[in-house]
């Protein structure tokens, strides 16, 4: 594998998530038109993303959506306590 | 400030993705619930304390993650921290490319990748670890930032691009377990 190739793979996954600097980008789109190879595994792996998002999203049964509301009616906004977002001692 | 009056109408929307995003987590329905249904009343009860116009669904989803890995450990005991090997870059792709059609047709290792079914993948995620299940569920489920991410997980922004990366390393090499089992990707 060339050295381009293997630096291109290494940052497979901040190119394709969005999270690459502008030079670092404009460098891979580059290496990307230029080697077929990589295109394709690139190409492959944003596939693989999409399916996983497709594939892990569940149908939520109506019961459920009906139990909750009424779990969250019932034992409603009593306690003004503290921030929701703070974890407990073991995290 | 959010109005608590507003809560149910608020996060209805956003709670067939909570219940998924459990199921991700818990790996069975009852528990789902109870962790859903837990996450939900503290937010309810601290709905006060959300900033209106910041990002809601990040709110809830760090209130969802911080219930379930306080329950979770608990229950368990099991070490919350698991080291992975490392593996190498495009790993599904190399090991289908590899296995026969690959470099023949342009395409051979996507059409590969549809034999896999949904219960493949949703068993894929739900083997690896929970502190790399996390950050690919947020990330490639939820489609999440990694700033978003180490917000929602309390982390540096370093340690979620280690673990997600790695995490989906780790995902594809239970994917390719299943494909030499079934044959995906070896048939022309």
């Amino acid at each position: 594998m060339k050295p381009d190739c293997r630096e291109a793979q290494a940052e497979v996954y901040t190119y394709l998530d969005g999270e690459m600097g502008f030079f670092r980008k404009w460098r891979m789109k580059r290496h990307l038109r230029d080697c077929p190879p990589c295109a394709d595994g690139f190409s492959f792996e944003s596939k693989l993303q999409q399916k996983v998002r497709e594939d892990c999203v569940e149908d939520v049964p109506e019961e459920l959506m009906v139990r909750v509301k009424t779990f969250l009616r019932q034992n409603g906004p009593t306690d003004p306590s503290a921030d929701p977002t703070a974890g407990g001692s073991d995290v | 400030m959010a109005d608590q009056a507003t809560f149910e109408s608020d996060v209805e929307e956003f709670i067939p993705q909570l219940y998924s995003a459990a199921l991700r987590m818990t790996r069975n329905p009852a528990d789902a619930e109870d962790v859903l249904q837990e996450a939900l009343l503290k937010a309810y009860r601290g709905y006060h304390t959300f900033k209106a116009g910041t990002n809601l669904k990040a709110w809830l989803y760090r209130i969802l993650t911080n219930t379930f890995i306080n329950k979770y450990r608990q229950k368990s005991r099991r070490p919350a921290e698991v080291e992975l090997g490392e593996l190498e870059d495009l790993y599904l792709f190399k090991r289908l490319g590899d296995s026969g059609t690959g470099g023949a047709s342009r395409s051979a290792e996507e059409e590969a990748l549809d034999q896999f079914v949904d219960l493949d993948i949703k068993a894929a995620v739900e083997a690896l670890p929970e502190n790399f299940r996390l950050p690919v569920l947020l990330a490639d489920v939820e489609g999440f930032s990694y700033k978003e991410i180490a917000e929602i997980m309390d982390v540096p922004i370093g340690t979620v691009m280690s673990r997600l990366h790695r995490g989906r390393k780790q995902l594809q090499r239970a994917l390719w377990q299943v494909a030499e089992e079934r044959g995906i990707g070896t048939s022309s």
